[in-house]
């Protein structure tokens, strides 16, 4: 993204003399938030801060959930400022409009966005602290700033001998004035991007240190757990609150909008109250399907709509009438969960008309919105403290945990720390949609005429303009919340993006074909869906992909040069495909019992192909080893590129393996660990990742790795057993 | 009931019900929050800790069955304010990603190396799969304990 320097760079003195550079984004000038700056005005939460004892500090607005943007987005301020990232501080952002992310004018962390969206910004920031330091030392040495030079945190003299460092000229700086653009480093002068190969944070989490939400400790501090219903939508009807309050430390046993809310001195103490609680549900409003309704709902669905184009080219109906040949497919994908390793929690203290939150949230600003919505309070009224996030991949862009501390707070005199149980987890989560895609194309003389793709299933942003509406505009009156919501989703485009969710993956079909038509047929049968890591990409990959793989086969040609012929036009694209091959030893024989399968998606900017080498062994799938390829655009921290791509692999390994979420008359069906497996060490392939070189702008990392991995290992099952398998999860014995 | 344990080296005499789980008195009563939750059903290894030298799920171990028992927690596996070279090696070789198996990950590392300095890829793999990561760390946690290993067995043998 580009964007004029100049017009989104403040900076100013702060408190007790220290530098603070502060950075409005486009698009969000004139929203009347009550966070619009005076002139002159300095706000304390400055995206960087530099004190006179010679401290760094960095307001990180993206959320650390594992893909390392508290490592990357300071390795992008540290090169432009100079110093080495390890000696730069890091602060979570609190919610204002300065750290929202101009992609979705949200605070949120998701989309792989945050390096593409702050690769810009950022660099500006430091190197803009840093000119004005430079500015500041040659005022007092009486020499010309562009003779002076800096190095690890010291403005150095023109003699080469003289060095101030940064904390003593802080103050100076603060008054000097950038007129222009301020030049940013030429690449070959980086010192740490492209180049920095350490975490930040890998200290902090190899020494056990309380940084989670889960970890938050507060004076007097009490714990709730909630009893939902176990159907979706269910409402209780009377329970036992006498009896229950009456267990060992019981504090109290209310109703919120959620479910049942036991709070207890003690965490244990809450949990063994809970057993005993015995609530009467009525299901009169709740969700009562099973998973076989919702896929005759969408094979029904898919026959009564055609759905509405999403991407048409040429005549698909007359590529087909004159082919020699159509080959038709259909594929079901499962509803997955997320399972991140700590479960949803969240404290939260009422206390003088404000209620604080601290939580491991993907969108701070929501989180507002969720307290306001279940209380009396205005967003303004409330304090969110973002800690770090024990795995994210989606789950938590939606607040409903924090709704229930929310409310649970808003009755009780003391802080409160909700913890879900695991299982709670499981059978509570919004769920990856299960989807439906049914695949046409015409083939003439083996080449592909034409391709027809229809996606059935739900769009995840009905879900979620709930608490993003009023977010995006919270001075909005509450009563105004639901109807925000939906205004949201009619103003597609203008206050969020078009809702992408279910057709991503599917419209950039990146094969060169005359004629094609792909088209969404939107139906829900609702049950709570969400993002998960990769979103769309997740399931539209394992169809196209897939799809491809059959088509190669029916043209009796290779996949991997049927795949390369159809991408003549689209280098990044063959890079990624040739290199991944090459890696994984496509073209040389494959070991007895084993067969290679391959698939390209790009997904949020990023190409990764990949090579599966996969066998069954003792009656169950083994994946042997995951070749991937990566143009990621320019790379600020290969070994968190690599590491990303192959927690991606993983990831989509997990879900082509194991992951299936079932519905029983509206109750899901998995609990644990035991039945929602993931991948454990032992079925771990060995992981090789090639990245490529490029100059191109940054892209995220932290989903693309998991698309191609599911298509890449059903495609290697096919080549080893002839079979081939259109529903997920895999099986051995298909 | 009254409790007594000791945990990295400190004796405590708690006042906490019997059957509260070890992990939630290490976490709560004693503040030691390195130690995780993750399935409280012992399934996923988060809140791996030493319990009498044996790696122990204190998700789902009562603490009356550790009364009087010697505890270690990741807080503790350096014993002091040093810095166990596991640790080290997992800062090194950058392995963790959201991090909060890793703690879990570290002590049954640290409970396989005290029974077997120098373990094989195969038993380290063996002894380090009850131990879940959904961000997909597990390459270069097979890295970090190999790194100790094979410094371990180099420092033997040079003595």
């Amino acid at each position: 993204m580009s964007l004029n320097r100049r017009d989104f760079l403040k900076a100013s003195a702060g408190a007790s003399g220290s530098l603070l550079i502060s950075l409005s984004l486009p698009g969000c000038a004139g929203l009347p938030t009550g966070y619009q700056e005076e002139t002159g005005q300095w706000r304390p939460d400055a995206w960087l801060e530099l004190t006179r004892d010679d401290r760094i500090f960095f307001t990180l607005a993206r959320v650390e959930m594992g893909q390392g943007t508290y490592t990357g987005l300071t390795t992008l301020i540290a090169e432009e400022l100079d110093v080495p990232p390890e000696t730069i501080e890091q602060r979570f952002a609190p919610v204002a409009d300065e750290y929202r992310n101009p992609l979705y004018n949200l605070q949120l962390t998701g989309g792989s966005t945050s390096v593409a969206t702050s690769w810009e910004p950022l660099r500006t920031a430091g190197a803009s602290a840093r000119q004005m330091l430079v500015m500041a030392a040659a005022r007092v040495w009486n020499v010309e700033a562009i003779n002076c030079s800096t190095q690890e945190g010291r403005v150095v003299h023109p003699n080469g001998i003289d060095s101030m460092p940064y904390g003593k000229l802080v103050e100076l700086a603060s008054k000097e004035v950038i007129r222009g653009d301020v030049a940013l480093k030429p690449r070959d002068q980086w010192k740490y991007i492209g180049k920095q190969n350490h975490r930040l944070d890998a200290e902090l989490k190899s020494t056990g240190a309380p940084i989670y939400g889960i970890d938050v400790e507060l004076p007097g501090m009490v714990h709730a757990v909630v009893t939902r219903s176990p159907r979706y939508g269910g409402k209780a009807r009377e329970f036992n609150a006498d009896s229950v309050r009456a267990m060992p430390g019981v504090l109290d046993v209310f109703e919120i909008e959620r479910g049942i809310a036991v709070v207890a001195d003690k965490y244990w103490r809450a949990r063994k109250a809970q057993a005993a609680l015995k609530v009467d549900w009525d299901y009169s409003e709740a969700l009562g399907l099973s998973t076989a309704d919702v896929f005759d709902s969408y094979s029904r669905a898919a026959k009564d709509e055609e759905g509405e184009s999403e991407r048409s080219e040429g005549d698909y109906g007359e590529a087909e009438a004159s082919a020699d040949q159509v080959v038709e497919a259909e594929y079901q994908q499962p509803y997955l969960a997320h399972a991140t390793l700590e479960p949803m929690n969240a404290t939260a203290w009422y206390r003088g008309d404000r209620m604080e939150v601290w939580a491991p949230t993907q969108g701070p600003d929501l989180a507002r919105i969720a307290v306001a919505r279940v209380t009396d309070l205005s967003p303004e009224d409330v304090t969110v403290n973002t800690t770090f996030l024990g795995g994210g991949f989606g789950r938590r862009l939606t607040q409903d945990y924090i709704e229930e501390v929310a409310a649970i707070a808003f009755r009780t005199d003391r802080p409160v720390k909700l913890i879900w149980s695991r299982e709670e987890d499981t059978q509570h989560d919004l769920y990856r949609p299960a989807m439906l895609h049914r695949m046409k194309a015409s083939l003439k003389q083996k080449d592909v005429t034409g391709w027809h793709h229809q996606i059935v299933g739900p769009q995840i942003l009905n879900w979620y303009v709930r608490n993003a509406g009023p977010a995006q505009f919270p001075w909005t009156p509450k009563f105004l919340y639901d109807t925000l919501g939906t205004v949201g989703v009619w103003a597609e485009g203008l206050a969020t993006p078009k809702d992408t969710s279910a057709i991503e993956g599917a419209v950039e079909y990146p094969y060169q074909v005359a004629n094609i038509d792909i088209r969404h047929t939107h139906t829900d049968p609702g049950v709570p869906i969400s993002y998960w890591r990769s979103v769309g990409y997740s399931h539209n990959g394992f169809a196209v992909e897939t799809f491809m793989d059959e088509l190669a086969h029916q043209a009796g040609d290779d996949p991997y040069r049927f795949r390369r012929r159809m991408l003549a036009q689209e280098p990044r694209y063959l890079a990624v495909l040739d290199r991944a091959a090459r890696l994984g030893n496509w073209d040389s024989d494959v070991p007895d019992g084993r067969a290679r399968g391959i698939a390209v998606v790009r997904s949020f900017g990023t190409y990764v192909a990949q090579v599966v080498e996969a066998g069954i062994e003792n009656g169950a799938i083994r994946v042997y080893r995951v070749s991937a390829a990566v143009d990621c655009g320019q790379v600020i921290n290969p070994r968190i590129v690599s590491d990303q791509i192959e927690g991606g692999i993983l990831f989509g390994l997990t879900a082509a393996l194991y992951g299936e979420i079932t519905l029983e008359q509206g109750e899901v069906q998995q609990s644990n660990f035991h039945n929602y497996q993931l991948l454990r060490q032992y079925d771990k392939p060995e992981v090789a990742v090639d990245i490529v070189d490029s100059r191109a702008e940054p892209t995220g990392v932290g989903e693309p790795g998991v698309p191609p991995v599911i298509p890449a290992l059903g495609n290697a099952l096919f080549a080893l057993t002839g079979k081939r398998q259109r529903t997920l999860p895999l099986k051995a014995d298909a | 009931m009254a409790v007594s344990l000791m945990v990295n080296g400190m004796r405590h005499s708690l006042d906490v019900e019997g059957d509260t789980p070890l992990l939630w008195v290490l976490r709560d009563e004693l503040g030691l929050k390195g130690t995780k939750f993750g399935c409280g059903v012992g399934l996923c290894g988060a809140c791996t800790v030493n319990v009498n030298g044996e790696a122990t799920r204190s998700c789902s171990i009562p603490v009356s069955a550790v009364a009087g028992d010697e505890v270690v927690t990741i807080e503790g596996l350096g014993g002091g304010d040093t810095t166990h070279a596991l640790q080290h090696a997992w800062i090194e070789h950058g392995v963790p990603q959201c991090g909060y198996c890793q703690s879990g990950q570290i002590m049954s590392a640290a409970y396989l190396l005290a029974n077997n300095p120098a373990p094989s890829r195969d038993e380290i793999v063996a002894a380090m799969t009850g131990n879940l990561c959904r961000c997909g760390t597990y390459t270069r946690i097979i890295e970090a304990v190999e790194s100790v290993a094979a410094s371990a067995s180099s420092q033997t043998e040079g003595a």
